[in-house]
């Protein structure tokens, strides 16, 4: 179907959407819409089901072997779900960057080089892995000590070396689950500046506990409690008038 | 630091609605030097300007503080950026009160009792306005303040027919001119309080709803 003009393009939609873990629902009926080269921030207390929904979207919870999931889950029209769906084709065009940063011990170069060699890349591996560190804004640090051990560099270095990675595979979607909670203010906002930029390139989703975080890089927010999508609205609207009385006491700190 | 801030929230607020109270009285008490050409009230009310500019500092110190100490969201940001933006107004309101009273000081009887039923009718329609918008303020009331918005409007025609009042007089009697142009700035202060008691009222719209409405027609938004 052609999308009409000026209607952002969709590339995840979820529809009433449930995941449970054995008996319990940890994500409940959610349905939203992620639209392309934006950054959507999901913001609301542990416990509430944002990391699950965040690690539905590239299949992630098919690790944990008592998930399970309901309702529909689509990535660019596909059901992710669907028995003919490739969980590691889908995890090549969904990158990920985790809660702490998780550099394989090994250098520099084959931390970004290692997803595009192990899918049989047959480009020039050195003009990737540059063009991937720039991306991530860690180019001008590194370009020196490419062959250094990874794990040498700092907790800040260390989260942009593996946005680093997830971008070397170019993907579609970049799924950030925390990403600055390990960090020091001055690395954080760093990887903010790394997260408005990548934008342009890329759809980002970004869970956080952070909610000055949510509101400073996003565009739209995503409130959940107890695994139900309360509000889901631009971010302006998330932290200045949110129409639902349980997302304004929560980014206010009135929660409970 | 959520209870602490909620607290200091509090404070804050209740502090912006004494000033509110405390250029209310000033108000009143100008049009009382104004209508009764009482001279030695004048001078009271000109001394009380310090202390809307002690409270005015106080206030806006105490709401930059506490952006910056809370970086609050919602409600909170907009109940700050509303005491912030109201404070100011109500510092205009309180000199405009003063500039009255500074020409009170000066009126010339005879000419105060040819206007006296236009500025009594300035001076309680302005009071009016004023405290409606703070009551409005007070309740966080948003219907209220739309009926503060739209009484600007008697207020402005009020104005210009008296202009055209003092206008005729002085050309009668141009040996009063001076006495004429005091009067006339007296009336452009009172238009100017019920000017800044509706910026008040767009303010506590704006705390409602989280909407801007300055600049659009009367009732739009309502």
């Amino acid at each position: 179907m052609e999308r009409p003009e000026n209607t952002p393009e969709v590339v995840v939609r979820a529809e009433a959407l449930t995941i449970s873990y054995g008996d319990h629902s940890a994500v409940r009926a959610v349905t939203m819409d992620v639209f392309a080269h934006q950054v959507t921030a999901i913001i609301g207390p542990s416990g509430c089901g944002k990391s699950t929904l965040l690690r539905a979207i590239n299949r992630m919870n098919d690790f944990v072997p008592s998930a399970s999931a309901k309702g529909r889950l689509f990535y660019r029209g596909r059901d992710v779900y669907a028995p003919d769906c490739d969980p590691v084709e889908l995890r090549r065009r969904i990158g990920m960057v985790f809660q702490k940063p998780n550099p394989f011990p090994k250098s520099i170069f084959k931390n970004v080089s290692w997803g595009a060699t192990i899918n049989g890349y047959t480009g020039d591996l050195h003009e990737l892995v540059e063009n991937s560190l720039r991306q991530a804004a860690l180019w001008d640090e590194v370009k020196d000590k490419l062959h250094q051990n990874a794990l040498t560099l700092s907790g800040g270095q260390q989260q942009r070396l593996c946005i680093a990675r997830a971008v070397s595979l170019q993907p579609d979607l970049v799924l950030m689950d925390e990403p600055c909670s390990a960090l020091d203010p001055i690395a954080t906002a760093r990887i903010e500046d790394l997260i408005d930029q990548l934008k342009s390139r890329y759809t980002v989703i970004l869970v956080t506990h952070n909610m000055q975080q949510a509101a400073r890089v996003s565009n739209r927010t995503a409130f959940m409690y107890l695994g139900e999508l309360i509000e889901f609205d631009s971010t302006d609207v998330i932290f200045t008038k949110p129409n639902n009385p349980r997302t304004q006491d929560y980014i206010t700190g009135r929660f409970g | 630091m959520t209870v602490q801030f909620v607290h200091l929230l509090d404070e804050l607020r209740r502090r912006s609605l004494r000033m509110a109270g405390l250029v209310e009285d000033i108000v009143q008490e100008a049009c009382e030097a104004v209508l009764n050409v009482d001279e030695p009230l004048a001078r009271r009310v000109v001394a009380r300007d310090s202390d809307v500019d002690s409270e005015e500092v106080k206030v806006e110190h105490e709401v930059i503080r506490l952006l910056a100490l809370y970086q609050p969201v919602g409600s909170d940001l907009r109940l700050l950026c509303t005491i912030l933006k109201v404070n100011n107004d109500l510092e205009r309101v309180a000199d405009c009160a003063i500039n009255m009273a500074e020409r009170a000081k000066h009126l010339d009887s005879p000419t105060v009792r040819t206007h006296n039923r236009e500025i009594r009718q300035l001076c309680t329609l302005g009071r009016q306005i004023l405290r409606d918008a703070v009551a409005a303020y007070v309740a966080e009331d948003e219907s209220a303040a739309w009926k503060v918005v739209t009484q600007d409007d008697t207020m402005d025609a009020l104005y210009s027919q008296f202009i055209r009042v003092v206008i005729a007089a002085a050309s009668r009697e141009p040996e009063s001119l001076a006495s004429h142009l005091d009067i006339l700035s007296v009336a452009k202060n009172l238009e100017r309080i019920a000017d800044h008691a509706t910026n008040v009222a767009e303010d506590v719209i704006f705390l409602a709803t989280g909407q801007i409405v300055r600049h659009q027609a009367p009732g739009k938004g309502g």
